[in-house]
């Protein structure tokens, strides 16, 4: 590229000005990665990536827990928002075990129903919903879920297909 | 450190394997194509080859193995390469009768060596960005990467038991599943290295094409560079495990190589490699199918618009296009409705004005947002206003059609898309970017215009 002054009023003028600009823009860039940048540099120097990045995420540990309890061929009922991406995470992480999404506030018919179909084993909650929904307590009432003992971001609940007895309405 | 030594080699030998198949098909089909142009058009190729050949295997029942899903498509391309050869020595090759490319330049200058830094340090970033991070991005592990690693596991395309927009093309997955079978276990950072290849090949696509239009070497590779480090969006997908990047590729190869033929840069005899970017087109995402529509009408207005010699046969080489278009469509709508997999209709369900309305500003402020693509976008605009005395008289106009045509769909898909009011500024906000990322390197393409009719005037 000729960058030599112009022999005539205004060659390579416009050029110079994209350049310019484009200067500026990646100084923009190298300010929008930057963090991204600082993160790299610190991982490479304290050894610390690829499946220790993912060991930092608490929610993953809880999984990576969860898929000790939980057997490879058991179907789970995760109760969430699909917004808040953590079912996504969830199913990611506990494939091959069929997963199930319903919401927090889900009504015992619904629920009942998917847990009967699907020969439920699991139900998971993630810690900071509210208190639980209609078709969680009239689960608990039943009997036919019990709380398992492990700790992490999320409740889970050991589920009696079973157990849960049709006949009712909302 | 030595295992994770032995992984990156098994990845390369995967690597390789898609590499080195497209790059024997393509030097078979496309002799007139630079080595550099070859490798770049070679891993789309060999990606689409092996991946349909693995949507082939399912068809058939047969679980994916490195002998099943190599052997036959290797035995192909040698069959082909070993074919020819003979062929070629009994009867000369036709000659090729479209120029050639450009000469090689003299040794690297300052601004050469400055692009080729500026596009190290880049790629020095994305590779450690890709292989160093797990799999997190929303639609890495909520689809490709979450099919990915069931494929693997299943050994099949098997979508049994979940919901992840199955309907979907699903030649990223595959690839990554095959990738998975050289390593030998889902691990799922050390496979990305695939996309920063993926954007290196792009990227020398582009530069080829960019010579092709009569660029100089310095002026190609700064417009590369200029295309490659605009905004962060092309940037992000060196890195996540989307199907975005791979679809950027191949709408680039089919629109650029199309627009160059259309020049008279190359021969008919690129229609064949351009047949196989559009099938990759239609088999990487599922917008494909539009948007390979709409290159090939934006392609049949140029030719009846300037009416070159040959016009009803040079009509009748899109055919070429549109059989790719088909090869990549048709074998996925054939297993999915065999497998009673269903089209999803949340694409479609309604026209809603006011979205159409509210996408405008959105559509015009993505253009012009410096953290998207930084100045890419009204650069393109200023090449469209330096070449417009070449717009309604050369084949440029195939570039306008083409971006003019897609940012009208662009409104029109956001006009059907079933969102709620209350949503529809983050459903703008999550696509945007990425529809604009399918066009931006043909926008290159017109600022190499613009840019020789600067370099020409001045």
């Amino acid at each position: 590229m000729n960058l030599k002054p112009p022999t005539h009023p205004g060659p390579y003028r416009l050029l110079r000005v994209v350049l310019v600009l484009f200067g500026l823009q990646l100084a923009w860039l190298a300010w929008l990665l930057h963090k991204d940048l600082a993160d790299l540099t610190r991982r490479l120097w304290s050894r610390t990536w690829g499946t220790a990045v993912r060991q930092e995420d608490p929610f993953y540990r809880w999984l990576a827990d969860l898929s000790r309890v939980i057997p490879p061929e058991s179907t789970y009922l995760f109760l969430d928002n699909y917004e808040a991406g953590k079912e996504i995470e969830a199913r990611y992480h506990l494939f091959p075990r069929e997963h199930l999404l319903l919401l927090p506030a889900s009504p015992p018919s619904l629920m009942f129903h998917v847990l009967k179909q699907h020969q439920v084993s699991y139900l998971i909650r993630r810690d900071g919903e509210p208190p639980p929904g209609p078709g969680l307590q009239a689960l608990l009432d039943l009997g036919a879920a019990k709380p398992l003992n492990l700790p992490g971001t999320g409740q889970v609940l050991r589920v009696d297909p079973q157990l849960v007895s049709g006949g009712f309405y909302d | 450190m030595i295992e994770a030594l032995l992984l990156l080699a098994r990845l390369s030998l995967g690597l390789a394997g898609v590499l080195g198949l497209g790059y024997v098909l393509v030097n078979r089909l496309t002799p007139s194509l630079t080595r550099l142009e070859q490798a770049a058009a070679g891993f789309g190729v060999g990606t689409l080859v092996i991946t349909l050949w693995m949507l082939a295997l399912s068809s058939l029942e047969l679980p994916f193995t490195l002998l099943l899903v190599l052997a036959p498509p290797v035995s192909l391309a040698s069959g082909l390469y070993v074919g020819q050869h003979i062929l070629g020595r009994r009867r000369p090759r036709k000659p090729d009768t479209a120029p050639p490319p450009p000469p090689a330049s003299p040794p690297c200058g300052l601004w050469d060596w400055l692009f080729i830094s500026l596009l190290a340090v880049l790629f020095l970033f994305v590779t450690l960005r890709a292989v160093m991070y797990p799999m997190w991005s929303w639609d890495a592990i909520a689809t490709w990467g979450f099919k990915a690693k069931v494929f693997y596991l299943r050994d099949a395309v098997d979508l049994g038991g979940f919901e992840a927009h199955n309907y979907y093309p699903n030649l990223v997955p595959l690839l990554l599943s095959y990738l998975y079978l050289w390593l030998g276990q889902v691990n799922d950072h050390v496979v990305k290295l695939v996309f920063p290849l993926w954007g290196a090949a792009l990227l020398m696509l582009l530069f080829g094409m960019l010579r092709r239009l009569g660029l100089g070497r310095t002026p190609a590779l700064g417009l590369t560079t200029f295309y490659a480090l605009n905004g962060v969006t092309l940037i992000t997908h060196l890195f996540i495990a989307y199907a975005d990047l791979a679809f950027t590729y191949f709408a680039l190869g089919a629109a650029g190589f199309l627009y160059i033929w259309l020049k008279g840069g190359v021969s008919a005899r690129i229609l064949p490699l351009i047949a196989l970017f559009f099938a990759g087109i239609t088999w990487s995402k599922f917008e494909g199918t539009p948007l390979a529509a709409s290159i090939l009408l934006a392609a049949a207005l140029t030719l009846l618009w300037l009416r070159p010699p040959h016009l009803a046969r040079r009509l009748a080489f899109l055919a070429w296009p549109l059989g790719g278009l088909l090869l990549g469509y048709l074998p996925w709508r054939l297993f999915a409705l065999s497998h009673g997999i269903e089209t999803g209709s949340d694409h479609i369900l309604g026209f809603y004005p006011q979205q159409f309305l509210k996408a405008i500003p959105a559509l015009v402020l993505a253009l012009i947002n410096p953290t998207l693509f930084g100045i890419l976008w009204p650069t393109a605009a200023l090449a469209a206003v330096l070449a417009r005395k070449k717009l309604f008289t050369t084949p440029v106009l195939f570039l306008a059609l083409f971006l003019g045509g897609n940012f009208l769909a662009i409104l029109l898909a956001y006009a059907v898309a079933p969102t709620s009011p209350f949503e529809f500024h983050l459903y703008l906000r999550a696509t945007l970017d990425r529809l604009l990322l399918h066009l931006a390197p043909v926008a290159a393409l017109l600022i190499g215009e613009g840019l020789k009719e600067h370099l020409r005037l001045s």
